[in-house]
């Protein structure tokens, strides 16, 4: 299996404080990972780092073979729309909604490569397979809509491109269990034609389903954790 | 309130909406405050001013005193206008967007930049002009209709239906366009839109060139009514950044809504016999201050009610 994302001594913070100390590790073709840590121990920086959305950063990050690291102290940011478009799709935590736009064009900005955006109307369906409840809100504003309503629309968004690797931070915050559950079966029924990592907190949300769990701990790699049987 | 006094208002609101407009879609979608803006104001009116000085006798020679030469004398004036405007703001994205958009700070440093900016063009344009005010042609012609026993004269008709074409045309293509999703998605979550594949950079450049033809054409519009001199963006500038901010900076519905209150603000205000013109700043002025204190994010939250 090709590796899909190669991290190799990535480190990372905003300013003067450190978050990342010196990460590794190699996301191979089809895989998904369970990404788990407790609060603030790095795994949305480490997600950030990824697009380059954080104060500095050093260290390698191969995604298909391609080096999209490097050293940097400033631009945050500057990079994400283009690594982005290289075939990385993220919903981020808090889902970074865009409040006055309606569900329907926020599927559209997700649909940003061309192909995506010609085929745009058959994508926007697909999502609405996945999420069924979008199809009956298509047209409301995003601002208005629940939690996990929006949560729905941030990961529809991210699936309207073509992307290799999905990056999902914390799908499951601050929703209700009944629909923390749902988005997350959702999650694991998407096919998956690159590879995807989802943050969590709760291993158990991503035991048995997840194909590896990495643990992180005070922004360090803490290895294979291995399933957790709850039952 | 007669009608004379409403078309007054309007014509006043038009160019007030074409400047706040520009100044509202660049902060929210750049994150800029652009004071050249003024600057960009006055070059496109000069601009407008050179070339229908050197094309006016060629084209009268060619059509003689006819529409046709009117009307082909007309788009020269607006489309250099319009044209010296976004070439204004591609020399903005130049000098103060693109060194600075990553750096630290980088909104303060862009104001200071294009205040600079504002202020050595204006001392430019007055060293290489000099300070004579000069008259572009009327393109409108001189006269008025009269309507219901009140008279409107055709360039505030013009003015008037010229500015709504433009503000209508800039809201229909950031509603329907894709760039215009785009820059709107820009607006309401930066993030998001990195997420997206929208960057800064590349929606950077044809907003500022949108919002420098907007003040290109406000420049034309508004020198069928005032002559152009170096110092003319001055006033557009600091009633467009004002009413940007009494729209609530961002949105363009309350940029708009803000421009015909202030508008009407004024006009009424100079027909009260015992106001009068004095008056107009200090009540314009106040009723922002008033509505700022009231709700900080500006009348813009009412129109659009889920931004935050």
């Amino acid at each position: 299996m090709p590796d899909i994302l190669r991290i190799n001594q990535l480190s990372a913070g905003y300013g003067p404080l450190r978050v990342l100390h010196e990460i590794d590790f190699t996301v191979s073709e089809g895989e998904r990972i369970g990404l788990v840590g407790l609060n603030g121990h790095g795994k949305t920086t480490l997600f950030r780092a990824i697009t380059h959305m954080t104060g500095w950063q050093q260290g390698s990050i191969k995604l298909n073979g391609e080096e999209i690291g490097g050293t940097r102290s400033l631009g945050a940011g500057r990079r994400t729309a283009a690594l982005v478009k290289k075939g990385i799709g993220v919903a981020p935590q808090g889902d970074a909604i865009f409040p006055g736009l309606s569900v329907r064009k926020h599927l559209e900005c997700g649909a940003h490569t061309k192909s995506a955006w010609r085929n745009r109307r058959q994508r926007i369906e697909e999502v609405f397979e996945v999420f069924p409840p979008l199809r009956n809100l298509q047209h409301s504003l995003v601002g208005k809509l629940s939690g996990g309503e929006r949560r729905m629309v941030s990961v529809g968004r991210m699936l309207m491109s073509d992307a290799r690797l999905y990056l999902i931070d914390e799908p499951a915050l601050g929703l209700a269990p009944k629909v923390s559950k749902r988005v997350m079966d959702a999650l694991w029924a998407l096919p998956v034609n690159g590879a995807m990592i989802i943050a969590e907190q709760n291993v158990s949300l991503l035991s048995g389903r997840a194909d590896r769990i990495l643990g992180m701990h005070a922004g360090r790699m803490r290895g294979d954790i291995g399933h957790v049987d709850l039952n | 309130m007669d009608l004379g006094l409403i078309v007054y208002a309007l014509n006043l609101a038009s160019i007030y909406a074409l400047m706040a407009l520009g100044i509202s879609i660049l902060w929210s979608s750049v994150g800029m405050i652009n004071m050249a803006h003024g600057a960009t104001f006055a070059a496109s009116g000069y601009a407008a001013w050179i070339v229908t000085g050197a094309l006016k006798p060629i084209i009268i020679a060619a059509f003689g005193k006819t529409t046709l030469a009117t009307i082909i004398i007309a788009s020269t004036l607006i489309g250099s206008a319009i044209l010296a405007g976004a070439l204004c703001g591609i020399i903005i994205y130049l000098l103060a967007f693109l060194p600075i958009h990553d750096k630290p700070n980088y909104p303060v440093r862009s104001l200071i930049i294009t205040l600079a900016l504002n202020i050595g063009a204006v001392q430019a344009l007055l060293w290489y002009f000099g300070p004579r005010n000069r008259g572009l042609p009327k393109i409108f012609g001189f006269g008025r209709w009269e309507i219901w026993e009140t008279k409107i004269r055709y360039d505030q008709a013009g003015v008037i239906i010229g500015a709504s074409v433009v503000i209508i045309a800039t809201l229909a293509w950031l509603r329907f366009s894709r760039r215009g999703l785009e820059v709107r998605a820009m607006m309401q979550n930066y993030e998001g839109a990195a997420y997206c594949g929208i960057s800064r950079q590349s929606t950077a450049l044809p907003v500022l060139m949108l919002t420098g033809a907007l003040a290109g054409m406000a420049a034309a519009l508004l020198s069928q009514t005032i002559f152009v001199s170096p110092t003319a963006g001055v006033i557009p500038l600091l009633k467009g950044l004002a009413i940007a901010l009494l729209g609530g900076l961002g949105s363009v519905g309350g940029a708009v809504v803000g421009a015909i209150l202030i508008g009407f603000i004024e006009a009424i205000v100079g027909a009260i016999p015992f106001l009068g013109q004095r008056y107009v700043y200090f009540a314009g002025f106040s009723f922002i201050i008033l509505v700022l204190i009231f709700r900080p994010r500006g009348i813009g939250g009412l129109l659009d009610a889920t931004r935050e």
